[in-house]
């Protein structure tokens, strides 16, 4: 990693928004292409905040901190693309939400930031969310992946009726991949009630989200 | 009168207190941490388990009782916060009840604000503390919890299916489940010989229907704990305030939790420290809490065995024991399941910390995480029940010594998912008994912990 980039990864993990805004033009100024500051600097940054946050050794609040010092330098960045050019990430849209009759959303904040430090384009539709609401959110969002959490068993019901809401229309099914995780569900739960994917926890939510896309690891 | 006062003040200051969007309160709840984790030069010593800094529980609890002034607690119906002044605080705090009968007649057992090292054991809720468990294993598993002696009060497991079908919140399957719930509870409590002992329950009940149905006369008690979880982290909304506000009506020991997530919104070990006691200090002053109870949560683990927690509650129940008379209560989420001694290790661990610390009562062990269909059994409530009583009589040093020997046996399973085995691999269903097999791992721990120098009776 060449040094040029040593003052924005240090904005960036500082989540300091106005000191990424001005290296990141400054950058450009220079003549690094934004494409470039991407793929050789942020990229990597970002993965290793998410790998940090995996072993606890920074917090919920730093890695969201990080994640939205990014999307501010990819709004500044913008006007200096190329007609065809995106900052956009390939990875992958995600809606997340917490079902219906589920008020927490610790959890879900923490898969949210790890998708966005990994480069998903994430909708947060918080909590509480009834099945259809989610789906058409999606529909909206034009997302790939709908992940659902849930931390209480009689919360499973409504994650199987957006599951069957999903796999039973012949509109949806290929349209969209379920995601859930949370406290009650399992592995073989999600099987046997036809979601896509399956996170035993945060990291693993990514490693599913990135297997349903096709660029797993 | 006084308690309907209040609880009508709580209800317009959660209408009319400053309007917020919840994304922004959970910022406010982060910069507020980070603020008074500074001022308040909160560091904890990475080296012990059991905190021995008197000055650091002070500054802990200083600083929970200004940030829990700034930030408030928010309200998701109504996106207000629900704010109280350092005055308001400290007043509430001061006026809050130091003990409070639990239960009936012969069964009843009194529970008392306890401080740091206190010589008297806390009470002993042993339980699985809401854990999902089939519908005809209930009695019998609950029953091996209410019949053991050490075992004081009780909460109940909680139903996967109600007559065969699935639970689901706000559905009238919710309320048919709380009953069942109820009914089941009636019978184990009666088959075990002690109808009169103090339950809670209801736990999985997440909108207020089931806990409205099942909290009255025929069901959950006035003399019984009615107990609710408010959102992490300080959150709340009409659900639980209608719960409350049951309950209040009802006569009931209001008896709510709140587990602070860790590498949350509180951060590392110092900020979960002030947010643990700041959510407890937010429970009576907030939620009216006559008992304020905990079970801090580890993002990936869903234990509260790890270092990190063990450190953070530590300290947050010292600055609490210290500097007010609430009764507190923590409970063990181990990650280990029956059968294990990974399990009893955690217990040990966890019990001796909350004893020293000065928790007035200590739930569980919720074996397995709580998240593993009847992995639990009585017999780790009678182990926890033994450790309290000789953990009563050991000061912090000799605390610490012990849980760090207890921390090094189990330190490398909590990433390792040991949830050991169901109850009716463990239990003989017609003695409801432990079977040889965990009763000899059980002795075998036993014995070890006794060399350590924990004087079990």
């Amino acid at each position: 990693m060449t040094g040029k980039y040593n003052l924005l990864e240090e904005y960036i993990r500082d989540g300091d928004v106005d000191g990424c805004k001005a290296e990141a033009l400054k950058l450009v100024g220079g003549g690094t292409s934004p494409l470039d500051i991407f793929s050789e600097s942020i990229e990597p940054t970002l993965a290793d905040i998410g790998d940090k946050f995996s072993r606890l050794e920074i917090f919920l609040p730093e890695m969201m901190e990080s994640a939205d010092a990014v999307k501010a330098i990819q709004e500044v960045l913008q006007p200096f693309l190329e007609a065809d050019e995106s900052l956009k990430s390939k990875k992958g849209r995600v809606i997340i939400c917490t079902i219906s009759g589920d008020l927490h959303d610790v959890g879900k904040n923490i898969v949210k930031a790890m998708l966005e430090v990994n480069r998903f384009d994430v909708k947060d539709l918080g909590v509480d969310i009834a099945p259809a609401a989610a789906i058409a959110a999606a529909k909206e969002f034009d997302a790939d992946i709908i992940a659902f959490s849930a931390l209480m068993l009689p919360s499973l019901p409504y994650v199987q009726d957006a599951i069957d809401f999903v796999k039973q229309n012949d509109e949806l099914k290929d349209r969209f991949k379920i995601l859930v995780g949370g406290g009650p569900v399992s592995e073989k739960w999600a099987r046997k009630a036809g979601a896509d994917g399956y996170g035993d926890d945060a990291m693993d939510a990514v490693q599913q989200a990135l297997a349903l896309m096709g660029t797993g690891q | 009168m006084k308690h309907t006062t209040r609880l009508l003040d709580i209800i317009n200051r959660s209408l009319t207190g400053p309007v917020m969007e919840e994304e922004a309160f959970n910022k406010q709840v982060t910069k507020g941490i980070r603020r008074v984790v500074k001022e308040y030069d909160i560091v904890v010593d990475k080296e012990h388990l059991v905190n021995l800094d008197d000055d650091l529980a002070d500054r802990v609890f200083e600083a929970a009782i200004d940030f829990l002034a700034e930030c408030g607690v928010y309200n998701q119906s109504a996106g207000r916060v629900i704010l109280h002044s350092r005055g308001e605080i400290q007043r509430i705090l001061n006026d809050a009840s130091p003990e409070v009968l639990l239960g009936e007649g012969t069964d009843a057992v009194l529970e008392r604000y306890r401080t740091v090292a206190d010589s008297r054991p806390p009470l002993n809720m042993g339980s699985p503390i809401g854990s999902p468990i089939a519908e005809d294993l209930f009695v019998p598993v609950m029953m091996s919890y209410i019949q053991e002696p050490l075992v004081d009060v009780t909460c109940a497991a909680s139903l996967i299916t109600v007559q065969g079908q699935d639970i689901r919140t706000a559905s009238p399957l919710e309320i048919m489940a709380a009953w069942a719930e109820v009914d089941l509870m009636k019978l184990a409590l009666q088959r075990a010989g002690r109808p009169g002992m103090a339950w809670t329950g209801v736990i999985m009940s997440m909108s207020d229907r089931g806990q409205l149905s099942a909290v009255n006369p025929a069901g959950l008690r006035s003399t019984d704990m009615h107990t609710f979880g408010i959102v992490s982290e300080l959150k709340t909304n009409f659900d639980i305030l209608n719960k409350l506000t049951h309950s209040i009506r009802m006569g009931g020991i209001v008896d709510p939790y709140a587990n602070p997530i860790y590498g949350g919104l509180g951060g590392g070990i110092e900020g979960q420290s002030v947010l643990i006691a700041a959510a407890m200090i937010a429970l009576n002053v907030v939620f009216m809490a006559t008992c304020c109870g905990s079970s801090p949560t580890h993002p990936f683990h869903f234990n509260d065995t790890g270092k990190e927690l063990l450190q953070a509650s530590s300290v947050a129940f010292q600055a609490l024991a210290r500097n007010c008379h609430l009764m507190t209560n923590l409970t063990i989420t181990p990650v280990g399941g029956p059968g294990t001694k990974t399990l009893l290790y955690e217990t040990v661990a966890f019990t001796i910390m909350s004893t020293v610390s000065g928790c007035s009562r200590i739930l569980g062990p919720r074996s397995a995480t709580g998240a593993v269909a009847g992995h639990f059994s009585g017999l780790e409530a009678r182990f926890s029940g033994e450790v309290m009583h000789a953990a009563a009589k050991l000061n912090r040093e000799q605390s610490e010594e012990i849980v760090q020997r207890a921390y090094a046996c189990y330190s490398d399973q909590l990433d390792q998912q040991p949830y050991g085995q169901p109850f009716q691999e463990v239990y003989d269903l017609k003695t409801l008994q432990p079977t040889k097999e965990w009763l000899a791992i059980y002795d075998e721990v036993r014995n070890e912990v006794l060399n350590w120098g924990l004087p079990l009776a």
